[in-house]
Formats: structure tokens, sequence, C-alpha cells
């Protein structure tokens, strides 16, 4: 028998061995892909990092704060500042706390309260020409309370009222700032890096 | 080719030859290539040894002029810049799950696994800092990868010479000696093309999946190995409507192709299993402010970034310009019939310039088809030759100054 013949059934599960092998992969590779198409995150991480719906990601930042009390954004207030940043601020440095992105969030804990609060937050307008202005929305816990158009470089004190609905059965006080006008540092530059104020400080009265 | 050629003709003359003269010259082509190889081995040993060492001169007196901490762990840390920083993070702590520690947006997840794994491995035998394990295993791979390149470059010495002092000591060589991906990834791309080189498709396209484990581009190899499986059934009078058929019949070359990608889908799965998110290296990016644009636009925009003082050119037109070389020099190797190379290094550098210019002059001299290209076409005279070593050696000084500093366009 020619030795061609001997080896014959041998290269046949050779053969075999190398089909399973390369079966094998592709199927792990198929499995792995699809896993990956259908990611298992929260709703912060898809809307950042997948549907980039927001420039904020959510994070389980909640600030102490007593009502009545004044909070500075600038240096001298960072330790009680920076436990009620959530996402979207850069800082605090010496003139306040900079906003990075098209949305910034607060969040701090409130006591059980019977009425509205009164807002009162120092702002200045982030301005290069040809914007000269900045438009803000600020909503607390996901309701649109304030509208406000700063401008200017010096700070402009916005006060407005906060209904008691709009936080009545939260333990905590969410409140987002969407910039309209926010200025990207370059053309191509991520809306991620958007500038458009700078806050300085932050207080809660009751109404 | 040297060695090929030489054997080749050995046997035309032996196969031919009936004088017993003929026989005598092939003989002496036999003795005096022996010889010859014998003398070359220990040159092909010692040559990167010497760039090694004067390299880390080089560097050492660099980093000297600039600080006046001295010792070898300060200058490991001194050279130590930019995603230097992320794979010692990588290295010593892994990657971080969602949400990461200290509210921070930007996870480790792009900065690929083998290299720190490798780095994390060899301290656990040596227990020393990081740094300076890794900066060590980069010298170590760096070295490796020169002799891998010696049959790449035809073993012609005086190419072997510049390419080693350009990894060794020349003016990027802080790459290649530091924290970063580009020692193993030129590595192993070296070892895969000299594995095709040698139509040795299964280790080929194993070590094409430990190069998809260093960066993501390099998952992009499986093109060249592709192209030369085609190539090989041309050569054996195959058609292009064949290749298909003829592939299935092969379940070595199926592996081969197969497994080539296997360190990015283990990656993709470890990700999954750690964040939830196979691509998180990919979402991640986000968070870097990477956006995805025309890469015409960018490197139009980054030509046209003139400098305002000055004749230098700004960083952004060091990138442009590095990207365009890198994309011309593409082109030359596919002219030269290394397709599979030229494709490889264009995708390699097309891709990442999808969303910018950043990095791009480490990305472009950390293809080893390109520096092997290069160092050829440099010593196709003894004058070029001599220039390009001299240029490589004192840029090194300079440019490491240039990174110390964080210069922009070597990032």
């Amino acid at each position: 028998m020619p030795w061609s013949d001997t080896l014959a059934p041998y290269r046949r599960a050779g053969s075999f061995g190398g089909y399973m092998v390369a079966a094998v992969l592709a199927v792990s590779e198929i499995v792995i892909l699809a896993l990956a198409l259908h990611p298992d995150v929260n709703a912060d991480y898809r809307a950042y990092y997948i549907d980039r719906t927001t420039t904020c990601l959510n994070r389980d930042a909640l600030g102490s704060y007593t009502v009545g009390q004044r909070v500075s954004f600038r240096s001298d207030g960072a330790k009680l500042a920076a436990g009620m940043i959530v996402c979207g601020w850069s800082g605090p440095v010496a003139d306040g706390t900079h906003s990075l992105g098209e949305t910034s969030r607060l969040r701090l804990e409130i006591p059980p309260l019977r009425d509205g609060l009164t807002a009162t937050l120092q702002m200045a307008a982030v301005i290069r020409p040809p914007q000269m202005s900045q438009r803000v929305l600020i909503s607390v816990n996901g309701i649109p309370i304030h509208k406000v158009t700063l401008s200017g470089k010096e700070p402009t004190t916005v006060s407005f009222v906060i209904p008691h609905a709009a936080f009545a059965n939260a333990k905590a006080l969410d409140m987002a700032f969407d910039y309209l006008d926010g200025i990207p540092p370059s053309a191509a530059a991520s809306n991620i890096y958007k500038r458009s104020i700078k806050l300085v400080s932050f207080r809660l009265d009751a109404a | 080719m040297g060695k090929g050629r030489t054997n080749n003709l050995a046997t035309v003359i032996k196969g031919t030859g009936h004088a017993s003269s003929v026989t005598d010259q092939a003989k002496h082509f036999e003795i005096s290539h022996d010889r010859r190889s014998i003398l070359e081995a220990p040159a092909v040993v010692a040559v990167p040894l010497l760039f090694a060492i004067s390299g880390i001169a080089i560097r050492y007196a660099a980093f000297a002029s600039v600080t006046a901490e001295p010792g070898f762990e300060s200058y490991a840390r001194a050279l130590c810049r930019w995603d230097c920083h992320w794979y010692v993070d990588i290295s010593e702590r892994g990657y971080e799950s969602f949400p990461i520690p200290n509210q921070s947006n930007v996870g480790r997840w792009g900065f690929f696994p083998l290299y720190p794994m490798l780095v994390a491995g060899i301290r656990t035998v040596f227990p020393f800092p990081t740094i300076l394990v890794a900066t060590i295993t980069s010298i170590a791979c760096s070295y490796a990868a020169c002799l891998i390149a010696w049959p790449l470059l035809e073993k012609n010495m005086r190419a072997y010479v510049l390419y080693c002092a350009f990894l060794l000591s020349g003016p990027f060589s802080f790459h290649f000696t530091t924290f970063l991906t580009e020692p193993l990834f030129v590595l192993l791309t070296s070892c895969v093309f000299l594995a095709l080189k040698r139509t040795n498709y299964l280790v080929a396209g194993i070590l094409s999946a430990l190069l998809s484990a260093t960066r993501l581009v390099g998952v992009l190899v499986v093109f060249a190995t592709a192209i030369q499986m085609f190539q090989q059934h041309r050569a054996q009078d195959g058609t292009t409507l064949s290749f298909p058929l003829w592939l299935l019949g092969r379940p070595d070359l199926l592996v081969a192709i197969l497994i080539s990608p296997a360190g990015l889908f283990a990656y993709i799965l470890f990700l999954y299993l750690t964040v939830g998110d196979g691509f998180a290296f990919l979402h991640v990016q986000r968070a870097f402010g990477r956006v995805a644009g025309n890469p015409l636009l960018f490197l139009w925009d980054g030509l046209s970034a003139v400098p305002t003082t000055g004749w230098l050119p700004t960083a952004p037109q060091w990138s442009a310009l590095a990207a365009l070389t890198g994309l011309a020099l593409s082109v030359v190797l596919a002219v030269r019939g290394q397709y599979g190379a030229g494709l490889f290094c264009a995708v390699c550098i097309i891709l990442p310039l999808i969303t910018n210019l950043a990095s791009m002059v480490r990305y472009v001299v950390g293809l080893a088809p390109l520096i092997v290209l290069t160092a050829i076409l440099l010593s196709a005279s003894k004058l070029t030759w001599l220039a390009a070593l001299v240029l490589f050696l004192s840029a090194c000084y300079f440019m490491t100054v240039a990174w110390i500093g964080g210069y922009l366009a070597l990032v």
C-alpha cells in the first residue's frame, strides 16, 4: 500500500479538525458581535456614550444643602459646590464654575418642604463675537422652570420661583441648565467642549 | 532575498554544470555564503544592541538637560507622557466597570489590553515599579523587532543599520522605548509579515490575533493575509473567481483568517462582561472629544494651520505631513508589489484620520512596513544612508527634549 494511502485517513481527520476549529471561531465571533450590538447598559450610559443625546453624563452625586445657604461656585466654595456637581461643569476657578457641553446639572438633598422655593443664582455669559449672549433653560426634576438670556461678561443675578409641585415627591432637587447658544472652541470640536456660562453662586430660600 | 538568490544560483549551477570548474564555482559560492552568514550573525545581534545603548545615552542626556533629578527611574518617568499614564494605570489596576470611579467620564476602555497585560505579567516576576518594567520591556520588544526585520530587509546590512537606528536611537525612539503600545505593535507587525513572507499562514493568524489585542488597527492586518493568500492562489494559476472555493477547500487558511481578529473579539467580550458594552472602546472616544469627520478636511485644516511666528511648521502641520507621507509610502509599497502591507498601512492611517489628526505622527512612525521601506529607500546610496543615520542620531536628542516638554505633534 503506498504511503499516501496510509496517511489519507489522518489527513482527512486533520482537515475535519481544521473545519471544526474554523467553525468554532466563526460561531464565537458571531455570538460576541451579536452581544456587542445589544449592549446591556443603563439609560445614562446609553444617552452619553452610544446615542450621544446628551453631553452631561448623569452620576449619583448628591450634595447636602441647607435652605437659605449661599453656596459659592468660585474657588473659595469648592468643597461645598463639588458635592452638588453632577456633570457638565469645569472648575471651580477664580471666576466661577464653567459650564461644559450643552447641559449642566446640579443635585442637592432637600428636606421635606410645604411650599415652593426661590432660587437665586449668579451667572455670567461666556462671550465670543459674534455670540454676545447666552440663552439658558433651567429645569428642576425635569420640569422647565425658567428661561434667561445672559449678556455681558459681568455676573447677573437671576431669581425665579420653583413651584412645590416640581419637587413635592422627590428627596433631591435636580437642577438642569440647557444651553442654546454654546460656543465650541473650534468648528471641528466635539459638543462636549462647548462653553456657555460661569456659575458664581447658588442659593435657595423658602418662597 | 540575498540568501535565496545565492542558493538558487548554486542550485542552477549544480543542476546544469557537468564541468568540474562549474561545480567548484558552486562550492565556492556556498562556502563564501556560509562564511558571510557566520560573519553577519554577530553583527545582526550587535547592531540593535549598540543602538539600544546609544539611544538610552542620547535620551538620558536630553532628559538630564531639562531636569535636575538623576536616575534611570526618573528618566523613565519623565519619558512616560500622554497615553503612557493610561497604560501604567491599566497595568496596575486593570479596567474599571461603569459607573467609572471618581465621577469621571473617561474610562480606560479605549486602550487595548495586551501590552499592559504583558507588563503586568512581567512585573509579577520582577517586582519593580511599573514604568521601569515597561521601559525595559519596550526596549526588549524594539530590539526583537529589529532582529525580525533583518529578513524583511532582505538582509541588507545598510538598511538594517538604519532601521535599528530609527527604532532605538532615532527621532521617535521615545515612542518605542516607553510604555506605549508601539514597541509591541511594531514587533508583532514585523512577525506577521515575516510569517506571511514564509507563507506560514497559521502563525501569521495567531500573531495577528495578538496584534488585534494590542491596538484596534491591528485587526486590519487580516487584509494583508487575505491578499497574500490571493497572490499565492494566482501564482498557482488560480482565477479570481475560483479563489473563494479554493479558500473554502483549505481549512488551515480558514483558521488563519478567522483566528486573526480573535484578540479584538476577546476584548469585546471582556468589555461586554465588565461594562455591558462590547464596543466601549469605541464609545468612550466621545469622552475624549473625538468626533468623526471628513479626513480630507482634517488634513486641509492641519496643513493650513500656518505658524504665526517663525518658519517651523505647527503641530497640526507636522501631523498632516506625517499622514500624507505615510499614505505616499503606502502607495510606494503597493507599487513595489507589497499590496497587503500597503493596504494595511494606508488603512491604519486613514482610520484614525476619520476622527482627527491627533497622534498621527506616532501612528505613522509605528507602522513597521513603512519603516522597513524607508530604511531600504534611504540606504540606496551611501550618501543618503550616512546623512539619514547622522540625522536620526542627532534628532533623537532634540525630539526627546520636545517629547518631555509635551510638544503636541508627538502625542
